[in-house]
């Protein structure tokens, strides 16, 4: 009896080392491009958080010139009418692409994901890749200062100038990693939750300049914040850093994403919407860290 | 430890020996604490020990099961359990975009020391303010109260927002160019020392007014009286549920955080958000522990201590 027990016993664990290898090998099969499902719509059906609708994330609040107004569903802004070309390409007319709310820090925890992908000015990092698949590229970041305008950093930032000021930015942004990074200041930055935040500080002279990407900050300088005015002192040269849309982990859909992102590259949508939303924030001197 | 002058043990509540069933006194120092089967079992001390641990072995098992047999269990353990990502958000490394949470956990600590001391002095303050009687100190009584209510209503990180953002754009001379811990730790003084007066003030109360008309008749001012008859007294009877602040005081450092300050919360969170990873939150989540749960431990034996004093003297 003992016996039969202990044989018992093995084959459970058997049973479940399969039933584990087996669900890894399904997992692995997921990202393989072999099992990639057609990409026409109703290929692509099974794939979707909600059937017959294609449901695209976004933080909230959200800013130009990524959106405008704080209104996804305008089609206006950069990466308001980038998710609309994507949805087209993949055959979705406009009412059939539903938005919703996912904050930045809950968009990549594990479990399913609420929406289809996630487009909020998400730069891809091998380490976040990890946790999360990414489409290709669809915008290029270069990373900008803004200061406020009369102060030091706005004429005095050579290399070993740029280490002496007092840095803030908002947690976990590339702008942040730049600056621990490549700039490398001698005092410790300020790290805030919010974007919003760190602005404040800058008005507030508790920070001497943010770093944040440069459409953001000609858009924070020009725009948002004017009490005192502020300036986009220069940018950085770029660092290969892109920004890509957030897809739960394993997610085959970014294989379709991808084809139609590669789409609006060739036949000249990509550009022209950057032309048209980021254009006349992308002329400034490059300066190096 | 008076219990072990009487030669029986005696219940504090019916004021009769306390037999055990086995029909030995129950050990000093044991009896009546309400806990462990040995009080009514004396002999099968063994017996419990292996029914106690078996049952503790089921219930973890049963938790543990849960966790790992869950269908997203591999997921949960690399998002918040993974070693790498707990051991690399523990050390830092700023090259990468993130700061070591074990090091930012030293500013809370200091955050923590500095509070206390202020909060243990500002909250007496205003506790004796608000027990005082003279009529000449009317306006500030009402001051003091007011600024109970208000402390205790508002929300600690609206105290933080507004002192660490409203201060410096006062644009005054020192106190609007002071670092942000500084205003941090001002939020929580103002915060916590509400909390605090109050629970001095309770101490006060529990002190019966016979106390004070007996340091009197023996010739001792107001004053006299109150530093050396009523508040040792007072604060006596305070210290659990004083510490008790403590230990929250302890967690709500974190909250500095939201001024920009790298506290071990905040490290935390930019670990994550740098690396797509939740680990960093475990990492601060166990410091926080190996800081409070000495006090808590500590907490628990004064308040035993203090409770076996009274019993004792119950008892007598």
């Amino acid at each position: 009896m003992r016996r039969l027990l202990a044989a018992a016993g093995a084959v459970v664990v058997l049973g479940g080392a399969v039933a584990a290898c087996g669900s890894s090998g399904n997992g692995n099969g997921g990202s393989s491009p072999a099992a990639a499902p057609s990409c026409s719509k109703s290929g692509i059906q099974s794939l979707l958080h909600t059937k017959g609708k294609l449901t695209v994330a976004t933080d909230n609040p959200v800013y130009p010139p990524w959106f405008i107004k704080n209104t996804p569903s305008s089609g206006k802004g950069y990466e308001s009418a980038i998710a609309y070309a994507i949805a087209a390409k993949l055959g979705f007319s406009k009412s059939q692409v539903v938005w919703v709310h996912e904050p930045f820090s809950s968009s990549y925890a594990p479990g399913p994901k609420a929406f289809d992908f996630d487009i909020n000015e998400v730069s891809v990092t091998a380490a976040r890749a990890k946790a999360v698949t990414f489409s290709n590229s669809y915008y290029p970041v270069q990373q900008a200062i803004v200061a406020r305008k009369g102060t030091p950093i706005v004429t005095n930032h050579s290399p070993a100038q740029l280490k002496t000021y007092q840095y803030g930015d908002q947690v976990g942004t590339t702008g942040l990693a730049f600056i621990t990074g490549h700039i490398q200041p001698s005092k410790q930055p300020k790290v805030f939750d919010t974007l919003a935040e760190a602005s404040a500080a800058l008005e507030a002279g508790r920070i001497d300049a943010l770093v944040t990407d440069t459409p953001t900050a000609q858009y924070m300088a020009a725009f948002q914040l004017k009490h005192p005015p502020t300036v986009l002192v220069a940018q950085f040269p770029t660092v290969g850093e892109h920004y890509g849309l957030v897809f739960a982990k394993g997610n085959q859909l970014v294989t379709c994403v991808n084809k139609a992102i590669a789409s609006l590259k060739s036949d000249g949508t990509l550009a022209a919407l950057q032309n048209k939303y980021l254009g006349i924030f992308l002329k400034f001197p490059t300066i190096q860290p | 430890m008076e219990q072990n002058q009487s030669p029986e043990p005696v219940d504090p509540l019916v004021g009769l020996p306390v037999r055990s069933v086995g029909g030995q006194w129950a050990p000093p120092g044991t009896f009546a604490t309400g806990r462990g089967p040995r009080l009514f079992s004396p002999g099968g001390g063994t017996r419990a020990t292996v029914v106690s641990t078996i049952s503790t072995i089921v219930v973890l098992a049963a938790l543990a099961a849960i966790f790992l047999l869950a269908p997203g269990a591999r997921a949960v353990e690399h998002a918040f359990f993974n070693p790498t990502d707990m051991w690399q958000s523990f050390i830092g490394n700023p090259k990468q975009g993130y700061y070591s949470v074990g090091a930012a956990i030293w500013l809370n600590i200091r955050m923590f020391l500095a509070a206390e001391v202020l909060i243990l002095a500002f909250a007496l303050l205003i506790a004796l303010i608000r027990h005082s009687v003279g009529p000449a100190l009317f306006p500030i009584r009402i001051l003091a109260t007011g600024y109970v209510d208000f402390f205790r209503g508002v929300p600690l990180i609206l105290v933080i927002f507004a002192l660490g953002l409203g201060v410096p754009a006062l644009s005054l001379p020192v106190i609007s160019s002071q670092p942000d811990v500084v205003y941090g730790v001002a939020a929580l003084v103002l915060s916590y020392s509400a909390y605090v007066s109050e629970v001095y003030r309770a101490g006060l109360n529990s002190v019966h007014q016979s106390q004070v008309a007996a340091a009197r008749s023996l010739g001792l001012s107001q004053g006299t009286a109150l530093r050396y008859v009523v508040l040792p007294q007072a604060v006596r009877n305070i210290i659990p549920p004083l510490l008790n602040d403590f230990i929250s005081l302890q967690k709500d450092t974190a909250l500095v955080g939201t001024l920009g300050v790298i506290e071990a919360n905040k490290a935390a969170d930019i670990y994550s958000e740098t690396v797509f990873n939740f680990s960093s939150f475990t990492v601060a989540a166990i410091l926080f522990l190996i800081l409070t749960i000495p006090l808590a431990r500590f907490t628990d034996r004064l308040i035993e201590r203090d409770r076996r004093r009274r019993l004792a003297g119950a008892a007598r």
